[in-house]
């Protein structure tokens, strides 16, 4: 059966060619895909990156924007600006005399503006874009296959003598 | 014929083989040639951008919120020289919107850059919004004209302009002196000097970084953060700062004083609530500075000048003499009309004698010789001990930049002698600052306990408030000395019908006239004139500090200082929404608030 095989291979040679030029194809539609894939991959990482940019540029613009906006209403509602608005609409100064006071059972007045919230227990951050959203396909197979493994494992071990060690899929925004 | 083919192949794949053995070879012989490393530290340059990203300076509010110290924006345009294609265009519209020589605007326009020339000029660090706008218009209506065959359309190409923070006082002069001034002229070295600025200058200004950016787009990462610097907020009011700077300037118009300053003051927190001195400093324009300061007039008299105060002095005396026993509110003294103090005779500010009078009669007719008296019954050791407590031999570490102190002499100096502890008794020999005044005097009018002096009143970190607790720095008398002094200074206002008097409110309160030392010896022609007063006095929420310097139209701060706290606090109370005490004390008791309203 043997001989029989190899005589036939003998007798018609284009057999073994077009078994060399299909193992080559399939070598090359592999690396083709695994370039296409990684080209993607990277292009997209590139566009997403330069969007970034972009918009940290936009965010930075807009901020200056605000404390601008901020100072030109400040600069408008000045004390002097307002004096002078109220001599023109002929308001006068209140005589302390005339002050009438009202009695208002349960008013409580206002307390004085805070310009922001006051400190609490430490927020648990995170980065805005996960991991997945940046990293190259290189790198994530890096993360999946050798890191997060490893990273499971020790934290089953840490388990195991009684410690708490949350797991990274543990943490929430 | 088989044979042949297959020779081929080997040969094809054997030749391809060693091109790319050899072509393999090269690559490594190229990346470990003499100059490899070199060629490697240069393409790093070109791999990305390292920039210094200068935070933005925080900002600072008054106790209402309303901004006394922000950031605008305004642009940097410059002429990028690479990229200039039109140089008469550009030098042409740069020197008309920009105000510029054109002919030199156009010799930049026309350097080639390199060798030693710039490849980039700076024209105006500091452009506002509306000349940006004119450039846009114009730019805009280049790129829109049509041009007939064989016509070059204008363009700015090379014209470029930067969005950049500039430091902004919105409200001018307006507490000023508090706030201090930011050198925003210099862009990367500015620092903050007096005041706010100064004291929390490290904190706005935040902390630069050098940041990468890079080109290559699959090695882009997310920039780093750089936070904005902390944002303070101030205990004074806008509102009452205003009014206090208006009421000083009339009042020192009014006397023809040559300077003054009013401390608005909370004596139970210690927040300053108002601050005015004279001359105050558009912050916005800084470089006036020199000019409406002359070396050595201080930025802010109201920390940084020391006087001799007079006779608002006595108050801490008595609070010394009662706190110490040496003296009760009922202790009479047979005032003569003079004392004889180690060779030097002390005398009334009217050189008479006012016969047998109690402690109240001593502070409302403020004798000098009564209280000299009653600063030698102290004796030097309680005398200064006292004054230590209160303050007077150190700054009061104000969180202002610019305070300084005058070193108090004390028993074993060498400068100090007997006589000076008579008449640091009545506030001469003894220099002091308004504020050491005011933090002292803060002490009487809150049970005994002296507040630190500060104007921030919280300060924003990363998106929080973080709140400034008051701070105790001392009881240098008990609670029971500060009533029985606040009463007794309430009874000596009242029994001489003192001009500071305000209807319906009771006050305590002191009047001050300090002689000034001359080269030649004291002078009684040009004064010191000052009051300080507190109140309501049952439960004081304010502690107004005047001071005028030599005041033309009277020498007596009874005469001129205490008709400023008269008026100036008519406003204070409306402004504090502080109701008159018959109705404050029926609010008290009826448990309900009031609204005051006209």
């Amino acid at each position: 059966m043997k001989k029989n095989l190899v005589q036939a291979y003998k007798q018609a040679p284009w057999r073994t060619q077009i078994q060399w030029i299909g193992i080559f194809l399939l070598v090359l539609i592999g690396v083709a895909v695994v370039a296409g894939v990684y080209l993607m991959i990277s292009g997209r990482a590139a566009a997403t990156g330069r969007r970034i940019q972009s918009l940290e540029a936009e965010i930075s613009a807009l901020e200056m924007e605000i404390n601008d906006l901020k100072t030109q209403y400040a600069q408008v509602s000045s004390a002097k600006s307002l004096s002078e608005r109220a001599e023109a609409l002929n308001m006068t100064l209140l005589d302390p005399l005339k002050a009438m006071y009202i009695e208002v059972p349960g008013y409580v007045p206002p307390s004085q503006p805070a310009l922001a919230p006051p400190p609490t227990v430490e927020d648990i951050s995170t980065p805005v874009l996960l991991p997945e959203f940046t990293a190259s396909l290189w790198d994530w197979l890096r993360l999946q296959v050798f890191i997060e493994p490893n990273l499971s494992a020790e934290s089953t071990e840490s388990n195991d003598t009684g410690l708490i060690s949350p797991s990274p899929t543990e943490v929430t925004p | 014929m088989r044979t042949t083919n297959w020779n081929r192949f080997f040969i094809i794949c054997v030749l391809a083989s060693v091109i790319a053995g050899m072509a393999g070879i090269q690559l490594i012989r190229i990346q470990n040639i003499e100059g490899a490393k070199q060629i490697l530290a240069d393409s790093e340059a070109y791999q990305g951008i390292n920039r210094m990203i200068y935070p933005e300076r925080g900002s600072i509010y008054d106790s209402d919120g309303r901004l006394l110290a922000g950031n605008e924006v305004v642009y940097e345009v410059g002429l990028d020289l690479q990229a200039i294609q039109q140089p008469e265009t550009v030098a042409s519209v740069a020197s008309s919107v920009l105000g510029l020589d054109y002919s030199r605007v156009l010799g930049y326009a026309q350097m080639t850059p390199g060798n030693g020339n710039p490849y980039f000029i700076v024209l105006d660090g500091f452009v506002s919004k509306d000349k940006i706008a004119q450039f846009e218009s114009i730019k805009e209506d280049y790129a829109n004209r049509s041009t007939k065959r064989g016509e070059v359309r204008p363009n700015l190409l090379g014209l470029v302009w930067t969005a950049n923070n500039k430091r902004s006082y919105p409200e001018g002069t307006l507490a000023s002196n508090m706030l201090g001034f930011y050198s925003f002229l210099d862009r990367t070295d500015g620092i903050g000097y007096f005041g706010v600025e100064e004291a929390y200058d490290d904190l706005m200004a935040g902390e630069p970084k050098l940041v990468y950016s890079a080109i290559d787009p699959n090695l882009l990462t997310s920039l780093e953060e750089v936070p904005p610097g902390v944002t303070v907020q101030l205990t004074f009011n806008r509102e009452i700062q205003a009014m206090t700077e208006k009421k000083l300037d009339e009042a020192i118009e009014w006397s023809g004083a040559e300077n003054g300053t009013i401390i608005v003051y909370n004596p139970e927190t210690g927040e300053i609530i108002a601050m005015a001195t004279a001359p105050r400093l558009d912050p916005n324009e800084y470089w006036n500075y020199s000019e409406l300061f002359p070396n050595p007039k201080p930025f802010n008299s109201a920390i940084s000048s020391t006087y001799e105060p007079g006779s608002v002095f006595k108050v801490l005396t008595m609070a010394a003499g009662l706190d110490s026993g040496v003296v009760t509110a009922n202790t009479t003294f047979n005032d003569t009309g003079s004392l004889n103090v180690g060779g030097a005779t002390i005398y009334n500010w009217n050189m008479g004698g006012w016969g047998e009078v109690d402690m109240t009669g001593c502070m409302q007719h403020s004798l000098n010789v009564c209280l000299a008296w009653l600063g030698m019954e102290l004796g030097p050791d309680r005398f200064y001990s006292y004054m230590k407590s209160f303050g007077f031999d150190r700054n009061t570490g104000i969180d202002l930049g610019g305070e300084s102190h005058w070193p108090l002499k004390l028993p074993g100096d060498g400068l100090w002698y007997e006589v000076d502890l008579a008449t640091n008794s009545f506030g001469q020999g003894i220099s002091v600052t308004p504020i050491q005044m005011v933090t002292a005097i803060g002490a009487i009018a809150n049970d005994g306990k002296m507040m630190a002096p500060h104007v921030v009143k919280a300060m924003v970190i990363d998106g929080k408030q973080y709140n400034i607790d008051p701070v105790v720095v001392g009881t240098p008398v008990s609670a029971e000395t500060a009533h029985t002094l606040t009463t007794m200074l309430v009874n000596s206002l009242e029994n001489e019908a003192s001009n500071a008097l305000v209807e319906g409110y009771s006050l305590a309160g002191k009047t001050g006239t300090g002689e000034i030392a001359t080269p030649l010896g004291y002078t009684n022609s040009s004064t010191n004139a000052s009051f300080v007063g507190w109140g309501p006095a049952d439960d004081p929420k304010f502690l107004v500090y005047v001071w005028l310097e030599k005041p033309e139209i009277s020498i007596w701060g009874s005469e001129v200082a205490a008709p400023v706290f008269s008026d100036l606090v008519s406003d204070l109370v409306v402004l504090m929404n502080i109701p008159p005490d018959s109705i404050r004390l029926a609010e008290k008791s009826d448990n309900t608030s009031i609204v005051g309203t006209e």
